[in-house]
């Protein structure tokens, strides 16, 4: 095989590393050493001093000794699933058929391909699981005191885990990437299924922050030994228990065996075999996977009918200009996967959050439920995700390229702003009521307080909406998703939102930093029991305030002609 | 023809940064024509558009457009002009019709006398069959076409057109370019058209300027232009006033 291989390899290093490109060796070089002093040294130095403070060896040695197996496959589950999914996320957002097509056009082999893009990425990724195992790792060593060569070897098992987890995710991407094209359509398919598998990330890293208990015995239960995950989570726990220098009996051994169910001789060839399968599967595969016949830019054209009776009743009710703007306006936002994506992504958050907040409370023995403070500081985050995750960014405007269509008409720019916004305000309303009826259940609410949630929620949402609408209109110079214009609008919106929201919390802290007592001057205003409506009232002025400062600023800076 | 005047500039400059994007820009452009503004890559001319049709302020020098001093009425101006940009910014979730219907209700038009103007546009384009179907499905030069006919939607006195034909089929481009002179001869429209193409700026415009680095360095009818030049048309022309020289050496050097 020529070196082709490693030219890709080396296009795809550079583009990972992107943000390192002035001094980029200086630069990898430091991550890598200092990430190799962290592993080797600060990671088990801080692991060791912070367990210590918190629980004396002995008991973390009994738990662990109990708990390892379930404990194991949770920590490789997550990292299984952030190496599978997160360069996948990524490489859905930027489909590459066209660079597909200059290789291929080059007479460069699939299976070239499918090694230079693998290769490429393995600096980033092994990156990142430098600074993420050691912390788990060093724990382990500590409490089963594993022998370097034990450690060694499990660094080794790890190193492998993480290329052939990363060869996989190549496959998968390349397959889907082959099979979407490089269409528009493909394209809002991809950066609508990148949206969705961001989704699958959160739920383990909740399981892993708020349910680690139950997700062992979940995952000990014998269904997941079908998972590599499990194999390879198994034989690092047979390696900390085989070169441990707390000689474990005999019995002791036979109950890891029991249950664990395989020993290391069998995890150990299962594993082989999946990794020989994997990389025997991508070779094999390589030839299919990088054809794209007629297939992968073939269109499936969508043609579209008269308007619906809601968009009729729309126009009804406005039946200008404005109205056939806003009933445009929401037939785009419709259309657009990424659009339904962001809507799954903000109400599964929605929904999550109070779930787990009332799982915490119950399991910290806070039989009460949620007062009324709690349930609208809760809510309050997850709807005002909802409305500035999903109406950020590409959800108003696509690219700047749409700002000459908008510009080039008279006061244009102001008629859409208005138009989208009406439109978010109606596409909320369904929005808010999922995340209300579950917060409602969750806290036994009549229907005087579920009236009063669903109110205080819609509000969040518009609100959010206002400064989401604000900030991108008055920074609309992005390309795609992936710019940094668009992104920087994203997390502005999000944060702005979220610290807005809680206002009056910041004041408080001013406050008591200049002798204040805030609290108890609202108090004295509303009463305790008033509390909690001036705490929900405070943070929404203070976010229709700054929405309706931004989007009136933004609205000028989209009607003023460009410097 | 009529002999008044819908674009003048005085001394129109740009900078963008150290970049000086147009240079002491006089020109004149008459009511009725159809102007083809030509130059190099980067040689200003979308700046120059931009300005005129009111998305970028100059940096220094005055403009009228129909009549209309630019920095005092810039949304009467866009108003009574249409801009087809160089890179379409379509709606790909929208059919053409909705498209339109969107650009018509920015401009404050709707109803039937609007769906009847989409209509008669999208038949003379030759999109009619495809007016349905959602614009992520349409290739290039029917994206374009759906761009040419958001331009003309609200009958503009003057239109801008950057790169028309860059994208069209040779039918389609002849279809632009009668539809251009019909406009013209019809209705008095005029044109401002930039391109790369000396073969369309030939067979429409009746007016040529050259920009190169920002500066105007000839205006005037073609005949003038290829008269002044000693050139056999206006390709000619052009090449020998940009000082393109093709080496033939040099073009084999590289190997």
């Amino acid at each position: 095989m020529s070196r082709k291989w490693f030219s890709i390899a080396k296009a795809e290093f550079l583009i990972s590393t992107v943000s390192l490109r002035e001094h980029r060796t200086r630069n990898m070089g430091i991550l890598f050493v200092f990430g190799f002093l962290w592993a080797i040294l600060i990671a088990p130095y801080l692991g060791g001093t912070l367990v210590g403070l918190m629980i004396p060896i002995g008991i973390l040695q009994f738990l662990l000794a109990s708990l390892l197996p379930g404990l194991m496959r949770s920590v490789m589950f997550f990292i299984w699933v952030i190496l599978l999914i997160i360069p996948l996320s990524r490489a859905l957002q930027e489909l590459k058929i066209g660079q597909w097509e200059i290789f291929l056009s080059h007479n460069v082999k699939t299976r070239e391909i499918l090694i230079g893009s693998f290769l490429g990425k393995v600096p980033f990724y092994t990156l990142l699981v430098i600074y993420i195992a050691p912390p788990f790792l060093a724990v382990l060593f500590l409490a089963f005191e594993v022998v370097l060569v034990g450690q060694l070897l499990i660094y080794f098992l790890l190193i492998v885990i993480i290329l052939v987890t990363i060869w996989l995710s190549n496959l998968i991407t390349a397959a889907i990437q082959a099979k979407l094209g490089e269409s528009a359509r493909g394209k809002d398919i991809a950066n609508g299924l990148a949206i969705l598998l961001a989704i699958i990330t959160i739920i383990p890293i909740y399981g892993i922050m708020f349910y680690s208990q139950q997700m062992s015995h979940l995952l000990g239960m014998n269904i997941f030994l079908l998972f590599p995950f499990t194999w390879l989570a198994d034989i690092i726990s047979w390696l900390a228990i085989l070169f441990s220098s707390l000689n474990f009996s005999l019995d002791q051994i036979l109950l890891f065996q029991q249950v664990l169910h395989f020993n290391l001789l069998v995890n150990t060839m299962l594993f082989i075999v999946f990794v020989l399968a994997c990389v025997g599967l991508g070779l094999l595969s390589a030839d299919r996977i990088f054809t794209f016949n007629i297939g992968a830019r073939t269109e499936q054209i969508t043609t579209v009918k008269g308007n619906s009776a809601f968009y009729r009743g729309i126009r009804k009710l406005a039946p200008g200009s404005f109205g056939a703007l806003v009933v445009t306006s929401m037939k785009d936002f419709f259309r657009k996967a990424s659009n339904l994506s962001k809507i799954a992504y903000g109400i599964i958050l929605a929904v999550l959050l109070p779930i787990v907040m009332a799982h915490l409370m119950t399991s910290l023995g806070e039989t009460g439920g949620f007062d009324l403070m709690t349930l609208l500081m809760v809510g309050g985050i997850g709807l005002a995700v909802i409305g500035s995750f999903t109406f950020s960014g590409t959800s108003f405007m696509e690219s700047k390229d749409q700002l000459w269509v908008i510009q080039t008409t008279p006061s244009g720019a102001s008629r859409f702003v208005k138009a989208r916004l009406v439109s978010a305000f109606i596409i909320a309303i369904p929005l808010c009521i999922i995340p209300t009826v579950v917060l409602a259940i969750l806290a036994a609410a009549g229907i005087e307080l579920f009236l009063f949630l669903l109110l205080y929620g819609y509000a969040i949402i518009c609100g959010s909406i206002i400064f989401a609408t604000g900030v991108t209109a008055w920074n609309p110079n992005y390309e795609n998703t992936k710019s940094p214009e668009h992104q920087m609008n994203v997390i502005i919106t999000m944060m702005g939102v979220q610290i807005i929201l809680y206002a009056p919390i910041l004041i408080s802290m001013i406050g008591d930093i200049f002798g204040l007592p805030f609290w108890d001057l609202i108090i004295s205003t509303v009463g305790r029991t008033g509390l909690p409506f001036a705490f929900a009232l405070i943070g929404l002025v203070a976010l229709f305030t700054m929405g309706g400062i931004t989007l009136v600023k933004g609205t000028r800076a989209l009607l003023r002609p460009e410097h | 023809m009529n002999n008044s005047v819908t674009i003048k500039t005085h001394k129109l400059n740009k900078h963008f940064g150290p970049v000086h994007a147009v240079r002491e820009l006089d020109l004149e452009v008459k009511e009725g024509s159809r102007f083809g503004f030509l130059g190099p890559n980067g040689a200003g001319k979308t700046t120059t558009v931009r300005i005129l049709s009111g998305l970028m302020k100059q940096s220094s020098g005055t403009a009228t457009v129909c009549g209309l001093p630019l920095d005092q009425k810039r949304n009467k101006i866009k108003e009574i002009t249409g801009l087809l940009p160089e890179t379409p910014g379509l709606y790909s979730k929208l059919s053409a019709v909705e498209f339109l219907e969107f650009i018509g209700a920015l401009n404050g038009k709707n109803g039937s006398q609007l769906m009847h103007r989409i209509d008669s546009l999208l038949e003379l384009l030759g999109l009619e069959s495809r007016q349905d179907d959602l614009i992520e499905s349409y290739s290039s030069g029917m994206k374009q076409k759906v761009l040419i006919a958001s331009t003309l939607l609200h009958n503009p006195k003057l239109v801008f057109l950057d790169e028309p034909t860059s994208r069209l089929d040779p039918s389609a481009s002849m279809v632009v370019k009668e539809l251009i002179q019909v406009l013209a001869d019809e209705t008095a429209t005029t044109f401002f058209i930039c391109t790369h193409q000396t073969s369309f700026a030939e067979d429409v415009c009746d007016g040529i300027g050259i920009i190169i680095d920002g500066s105007l360095v000839i205006q005037g009818t073609l005949e003038g232009i290829t008269t002044a030049t000693n050139a056999r048309n206006l390709e000619e022309a052009y090449l020998r006033i940009v000082g393109s020289k093709v080496d033939r050496e040099a073009l084999l050097k590289w190997r």
